[in-house]
This record gives C-alpha cells, structure tokens and sequence, in this order.
C-alpha cells in the first residue's frame, strides 16, 4: 500500500483544517515578511512562513546590543519590534499573498485586549491561513509577567482570540516553564486548534573583561541547536496530554533534526536561527526529510509520534 | 537556490593577525562599502556568517562586475581564527553583497577618508575612484599598518597616527582630521565607534558632511533579525529616535542621523 503513498500526499500534513504540502515552516522573527529571502530561496517550496511577531502599533524595540552568539546558539532581545498590524496588511500582504505557500501571523500584545484586537484586524484578510498567538509576551497588567507562564491568564488570552476571529489559532509556547503539559492543556481547554512550542528559553552571557551583560537588556531568549534537545523533549511532553496537532520548534538545522520532532510527535516543524545561517536550510530540509520518507517507505502521517517504546 | 560554488583563492597572511582572502566569484555589481557574511565553517560553532567588507573587486580593471572579491580580515576570535585555516580551492559558503555603499561624492572640495584599524576595507574601492583624496588612518601599532601601502600606490595624501608612535605620527587619527578639515570637504570615515563619534563631533563643528559605516554583530546580515540596531537622532517632529538595522539601512549612515550618545562605549 505504500507504494500508492503519492510525491506530494508523503509530505503532506493537516494542521488545525490548514493542509501543508510539506511539515516545513519557518519560524516567527527570523524570516521577516518573506521577501527578504526571495533572492536566496525557493519560497512557493515552504510548508508555510510564519512572519515576524505583530503587534497593534508599531514597535520600536530595545536598545542593542540585541544579539549574541553562544555556543551552539544565540541570545536575542529584539523587543518584538515590528512595523504595526496595519502596515503588515497594507505593505507586506501584497507579497506574501502571492506567494504558493501558508501565511501564518504571529501576533503578540501587552494585554488581552490589544491581542484580541491585533487578532480581529486580521481575521478574513485574503491570503492569510492562520494565526499564531505569541504568549511569551509580558502582560503589563500582571506586572510583566509573561501570559505564557500562568495557566490562567494563557488561558484567557486564547478564548478571547479565539471567540473573536474565524482563523484557524495556534498557540505559541513559552518553555520557560515547570510542567509545559499543564500550558497545553490550559490553551486546548481555551480551544486553540494547534500549539507550536518551543518559543525561546530565557538565557544571559557576561562579558568578563568589561564585567557586563552583553546584551543591552542583560537577559534574552536563547535560541539555535543549543536548545534542541530541550525543545525535543517537551514536545515529546507535549504530545502525551496533547489532542490537538504540535508544531515543533528549537535548533533545527537539517531533515534530521525536523525528523527527531516528527517522531517525538510533532505533525510540522519550524525552522528560526538556521535560515541566517543558511537561507536555504529549509528547503533542504524538506528535500532531506522526503529521501527519509521514500528510505523508509513511509508518509509524515504515519510518523508523527511513531517513537517506539 | 543553488548557484555556482564560490572558490577560494588564496589566504595570505599579510603579518601576525592580518589575512588576504581572494573568492572567486561571478559578482554582481558591488558600490564601495558594500559587503558580505561569510560561513566559515559547516559546523555549529561559530554558528553564524561572519561579516566582512568588500575590500577590492579583482578581475578586469574599472569594472564593477568582477570575477572576484578581495577580503582582508583581522584574526580576533573562533571564526576569523578558523577562517584563516581554509585553503586555496576549497569552496566558501558567500552571501552578497549587502547593504548600501558610500554615496558618490558631488559638488565637495576635498575628500577626506578616516580609517581606524580594519576600517580601511570599506574605503579601497572608493579611494581607488578618487585619486584626489585624503586618507588618515589611524593604528595602534605598526602591525596595524600593512595594507596602507595599497593605498600608497595611488594615492598622494596619506597619513598615519599610530597610538605607540611605532609608526607615522604618535597620537590619534581623530587629531589628524582636526588638522586636515576645511569646509566645503566631505568625510567618509570608518573604524571604531569611539573613533567615529569623534570624526562626527569633529565634523559637526566645522559643518562638513560626514559618512561613517558602522559595525555592529551581525546574525542575519540582511535586515530579518533586526538585531544590528543603532539608534538615529530625534528628528524634528517625532519625540525620539527609531532603530535603524546596520545591515539594512546602512552600513554608512549620514554621521548627523546617528544618535552617537547611545553608544555604551
Ligand atoms: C559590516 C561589517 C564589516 C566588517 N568588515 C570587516 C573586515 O573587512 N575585516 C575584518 O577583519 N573585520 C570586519 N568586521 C568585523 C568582523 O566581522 C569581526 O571581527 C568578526 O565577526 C569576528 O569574528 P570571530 O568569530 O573571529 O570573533 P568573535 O569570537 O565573535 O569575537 C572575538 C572578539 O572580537 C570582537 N568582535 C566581534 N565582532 C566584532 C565587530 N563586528 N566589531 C568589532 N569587534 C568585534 C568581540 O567583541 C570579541 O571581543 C566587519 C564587521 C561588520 C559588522
Ligand atoms: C532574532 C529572533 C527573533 C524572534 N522573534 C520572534 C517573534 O517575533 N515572535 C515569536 O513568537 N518568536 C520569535 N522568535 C522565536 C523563534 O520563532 C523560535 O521559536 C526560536 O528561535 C526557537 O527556534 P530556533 O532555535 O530554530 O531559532 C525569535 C527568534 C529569534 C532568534
Ligand atoms: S543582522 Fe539581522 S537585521 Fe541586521
């Protein structure tokens, strides 16, 4: 029977009613709009491209030095700028919605108003698929504390995006929590229909000689190939009290790493700090995990949380 | 997408930590101060491109298309350290050339060029174009100083400030400049931030026009992360300065844009 698995249907996912050529996104904040990496890959041979994180107005966002490379990774404390929903839909929708791919907005807020706001203005702009809620994001009637960490108020936010647009919603999963299977729960309950996960883990780097942070704002989120196996296995985690598909994100560089989500239980992936390094790592990545399909004569579908016992 | 691989043609070492780096390379057309962020290794650490001025382009000669680039680079860290390792044939991962050159000098009386260490690589391709012009380079030792023959050989007016004395005059480039300025002259200036918000008071008072390209670290090199933030100056009407992404919106900025005090030197 494998053998009617057809090109396209062995990479083919379904995701919160959205189907996905391949399980092959990129990540929010590291591929801007899209046009930005026209010039160095092929974009209609994405799963999908999950642009930069929006916010009702335009942000500035904090001082540099903003990023600093570790180990395996970097530290960035970008301060979500971003050009303003408005400006999104009227400058950088044109492009994206030509292009034969998924468009997912991630949109963030500093209350639950301003996300159900941000979320309302989007809902039925054409050539948008879905909506990704960012709930890593400090909620400054809380006293900064990120929406993403309290079960509650993650689960208020949710419902109010969700009872107010008609866009499939997934949400976005801060790791820097205790137990990441009480959030998945807490955001399935306020009926999101996917979560992606993970967002990046709070991190910090000295600069000895000078005795300073290195970044401007002393501390940042830490992303790249160091954070993978953290990220693996909070999907794994996820994935036992999940009933709504996982998106997988943290450190992926190639096909084999996307695989080791998609085994842990992943039905897509993200792709972040890997497109700086190579803008096409994407595209290889898809191309890596359909030689993996035909090898293993087998289909996404079937490989999603097939870790054996 | 692919394209032809680029090659590595040779990687001199110029003198204890300086290096010459020629790629070959079908180039688009390059402006003077343009450049480029180099992979150099396939491993993950570094993980992330390296940035690197076009120094030169190589091939026929007043040609803006090349058949190459030239780099030249300091050893400093991990990267440039593996960098100056890679041998000759071996292909070399490539992405440019980015952001906006120097704008083309018009209607200016003197052109004054100030460099400070490896900030001499953004002005070769300009001070090729204006053999009129007047380069200050500043170093803090003699070592610093070997690429300044290059521009000796076309080149009437060049002066050195090394911090030791070890070579040309004992003191600061930013002196030199004090004593060069005149008005009606323009300034392309690059190097240390210290150095350049120096060059930009120094300009500002003699009202003379000021280009500086900034360095700041670099994770995506083409205006996605917007991690190389700089801070402009307050224009009239808006309350405070925006960010403006070195590899995007610069890396030469007009030095009266820069907002030079948000620098934590
Ligand atoms: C637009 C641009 C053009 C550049 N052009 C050149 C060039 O033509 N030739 C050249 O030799 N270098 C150039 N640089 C600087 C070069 O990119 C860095 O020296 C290099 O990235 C250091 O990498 P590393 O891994 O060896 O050092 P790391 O291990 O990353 O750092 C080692 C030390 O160098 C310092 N350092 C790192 N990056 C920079 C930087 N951007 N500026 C100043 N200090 C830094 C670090 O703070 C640290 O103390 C340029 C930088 C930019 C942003
Ligand atoms: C420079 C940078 C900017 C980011 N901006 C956002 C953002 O605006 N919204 C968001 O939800 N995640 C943002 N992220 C997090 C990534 O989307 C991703 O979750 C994280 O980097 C882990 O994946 P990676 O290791 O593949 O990069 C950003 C990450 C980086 C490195
Ligand atoms: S280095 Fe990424 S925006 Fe400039």
């Amino acid at each position: 029977m494998n053998k009617g698995v057809k090109k396209t249907s062995r990479l083919a996912v379904e995701i919160a009613g959205i189907r996905f050529k391949n399980p092959v996104l990129t990540a929010s904040g590291t591929f801007g709009y899209g046009s930005e990496y026209a010039p160095y890959t092929d974009l209609g041979r994405l799963g999908g491209i999950v642009v930069k994180g929006l916010s009702l107005e335009p942000r500035a966002g904090n001082p540099g030095p903003r990023t600093v490379e570790t180990p395996s990774g970097m530290l960035n404390a970008i301060g979500l700028q971003n050009v303003g929903v408005e400006s999104f839909i009227k400058e950088k929708m044109p492009f994206l919605r030509r292009l034969k791919t998924n468009v997912i907005a991630n949109i963030f807020g500093e209350t639950v108003e301003d996300y159900k706001e941000v979320a309302r203005r989007l809902d039925g702009v054409a050539g948008l698929t879905a909506l990704e809620i960012n709930i890593s994001c400090p909620n400054v009637k809380k006293g900064g504390i990120a929406f993403g960490v309290v079960p509650t108020e993650a689960h208020r936010v949710v419902s109010a995006v969700k009872s107010s647009v008609g866009l499939p919603v997934i949400t976005k999963l801060s790791p820097n929590v205790t137990d990441i299977r009480v959030m998945v729960k807490a955001v399935e309950e306020a009926g999101t229909d996917a979560v992606s996960l993970i967002n990046t883990i709070t991190g910090m780097a000295v600069d000895v000689e000078k005795r300073r942070a290195l970044l401007a704002t002393k501390t940042g989120g830490l992303s790249g190939p160091a954070i993978r196996p953290i990220a693996v296995r909070m999907v794994w985690e996820a994935a036992q009290v999940a009933t709504r598909p996982i998106i997988g994100i943290g450190g992926i560089m190639t096909a084999k790493d996307a695989l080791e989500f998609i085994i842990a239980g992943a039905s897509a992936v993200q792709i972040g700090t890997a497109n700086f390094v190579d803008p096409d790592s994407a595209v290889k990545a898809v191309d890596g995990i359909e030689e993996y399909l035909k090898r293993h004569r087998t289909s996404v579908k079937d490989l999603i949380g097939s870790l054996k016992a | 997408m692919e394209e032809k691989p680029k090659k590595i043609l040779y990687n001199r070492q110029a003198s204890a930590h300086y290096y010459r780096m020629g790629i070959s390379w079908a180039t688009p057309t390059i402006a003077p101060g343009q450049f480029v962020m180099v992979r150099v290794t396939d491993g993950l650490d570094p993980l992330l491109r390296r940035p690197f001025g076009i120094y030169n382009i190589l091939g026929p000669k007043g040609k803006s298309r090349g058949t190459g680039i030239e780099l030249l680079y300091k050893v400093v860290g991990k990267g440039t350290r593996i960098l100056s390792t890679r041998k000759p044939g071996d292909d070399i991962d490539v992405i440019g050339p980015l952001g906006d050159g120097f704008p083309y000098p018009s209607g200016f009386r003197k052109v004054i060029m100030v460099a400070g260490g490896m900030g001499l690589v953004p002005l070769y391709l300009m001070a090729k174009e204006l053999h009129g012009a007047t380069l200050l380079f500043g170093a803090r030792a003699r070592e610093e100083t070997v690429f300044i023959k290059d521009f000796r050989k076309f080149m009437r007016n060049v002066k050195v400030a090394t911090e030791d004395g070890s070579y040309g005059r004992k003191g600061l480039v930013t002196e030199l400049l004090e004593e060069e300025i005149s008005s009606g002259s323009v300034i392309y200036a690059c190097g240390p931030i210290g150095m350049l918000k120096q060059a930009s008071a120094i300009a500002r008072r003699a009202d003379v026009k000021c280009f500086v390209s900034l360095e700041r670290s670099m994770a995506c090199g083409i205006g996605v992360c917007l991690g190389c933030a700089v801070k402009s100056r307050p224009h009239k009407g808006s309350g405070s300065g925006v960010y403006r992404m070195v590899c995007s919106d610069g890396p030469v900025f007009d030095s009266a844009d820069i907002d030079w005090d948000s620098f934590n030197l």
